[in-house]
């Protein structure tokens, strides 16, 4: 009896533990993407000044900085070989690219735009023509 | 009616009774201690993985210790015992009496105690046998077990998680870059994440430090060195390797003191005595009351 007590108890207990760790982290990885996606969106639009750029990029990084660290801090991705998962992780400077853009001391545009392989060089060697 | 007639007239009869009954030994089947051997399966549970430490070890005896085979074997034990004292009796007493006819009766019975003693042993034996060749196997099981876990993790996967401990390497590198020019910055204050990040962490590890140094969390060690699971479990298996090996060993001395009794049966019934027939060099370095060894000393003396 004392045993079936015991064992019922540690099941509850590890079911109790497996709910929480589940609730802490869900989503952190979409909601980094998404705030990504928003910010490279800015860097890229046509649609609105330098001055305006320069302002909201600046309110983007401050969030993703933090979005970044919830992810990498996150065990509930420790091995989970999910698609969007294993994109992230595949290329560290692109998914985290405040953090990179940092510690390759460079802008976060112009690290993003390396690392995808637009450099001004490359831009200006470019010439327009038929695909 | 002379006694003594009768008593020398049934002598040979009750003798060569003694002398099969002894050579009879060497072939009888356990079969009590057979019975018990089904009365403990302990299961190789995944909950039996999870348990730190020595724990383990622990959990195992303890199961064995409620099961049926443990009762049994507590109840040989006392057996034996009792036998060990019947036999160690019986040896003074032939010692002390002159009279040739009584001294005849009790090399007789110390002959038959002798027989009971050594069917004692065999279950007592056999039990031990059982126990240790089932928590071998319950080793087996959980190494097996642990190593089946380890082969689930396949290449991609390691390689993955390699790729995610080297993107937290990174992060943790270089998190106070990171920190120190955003909060330069005046644009940016230290956000209310980072804050309460900060806060938390400081409890985090208080209560990860009670937790690793909690009894329950302990590493399984063997002579006080850190182990992983799997030596651990090899370490448990080699042991009762050892355990089978002696248990045979000590098997083979009781054979050497079935060939003794049978031998003193037959030297008995040919009127032979007061002869040593053999000697036994046992290397007995763990002496206990209940060791097999210990009662050699009733088989080599008439």
């Amino acid at each position: 009896m004392t045993i079936l007590k015991s064992t019922s108890f540690g099941i509850a207990a590890a079911v109790f533990l497996a709910s929480l760790a589940a609730q802490a982290s869900a989503g952190s990885l979409e909601n980094m993407e998404r705030e990504r996606a928003m910010m490279i969106e800015t860097m890229l639009s046509g649609d609105i000044d330098n001055t305006q750029r320069q302002g909201r990029l600046e309110i983007a990084r401050t969030r993703l900085v933090d979005l970044e660290r919830m992810v990498l801090r996150d065990k509930t991705l420790i091995g989970k070989n999910q698609p969007l998962v294993r994109a992230a992780f595949d290329n560290y400077d692109l998914t985290f690219v405040v953090h990179a853009s940092v510690e390759k001391n460079r802008s976060v545009a112009d690290h993003w735009l390396s690392e995808i392989g637009l450099s001004t060089q490359a831009i200006m060697n470019a010439r327009t023509g038929r695909r | 009616m002379n006694m003594t007639n009768s008593r020398s007239a049934d002598r040979p009869a009750g003798l060569l009774a003694a002398a099969a009954l002894a050579l009879a030994i060497v072939a009888a089947a356990p079969t009590s201690a057979a019975a018990a051997a089904e009365k403990w399966a302990p299961v190789a549970s995944e909950k039996l993985m999870q348990l730190p430490g020595d724990f383990l070890r622990k959990a195992v005896d303890n199961d064995f210790a409620r099961s049926g085979l443990a009762q049994e074997l507590v109840s040989l034990d006392e057996q034996v015992a009792l036998k060990r004292s019947t036999l160690a009796d019986l040896q003074r007493a032939i010692e002390r009496t002159d009279d040739a006819d009584i001294r005849l009766d009790l090399q007789h019975q110390f002959l038959n105690e002798k027989r009971n003693y050594i069917e004692l042993m065999r279950e007592n034996q056999e039990i031990r046998r059982r126990r240790a060749a089932t928590k071998d196997k319950l080793y087996e099981r959980l190494l097996g077990n642990l190593n089946r876990q380890r082969r689930a993790t396949t290449p991609e996967k390691a390689a993955f998680i390699a790729k995610q401990t080297a993107a937290r390497e990174r992060f943790r590198a270089s998190v106070s870059q990171v920190d120190e020019q955003f909060l330069t910055s005046a644009a940016a204050s230290q956000s209310r994440y980072a804050r309460e990040y900060a806060q938390n962490l400081n409890a985090v590890q208080e209560l990860v430090a009670a937790i690793n140094a909690h009894p329950m969390n302990a590493a399984p060690a063997i002579d006080g060195q850190p182990v992983t699971r799997a030596e651990y479990l090899r370490q448990l298996v080699a042991e009762n390797q050892g355990d089978l090996a002696i248990i045979d060993q000590e098997r083979a001395i009781l054979g050497h003191m079935a060939k003794l009794v049978s031998l003193d049966a037959l030297a008995l019934s040919e009127g032979i005595a007061g002869e040593v027939y053999a000697e036994i060099d046992i290397d007995d370095t763990a002496e206990g009351p209940n060791r097999v060894t210990s009662a050699v000393e009733f088989f080599t003396t008439q």
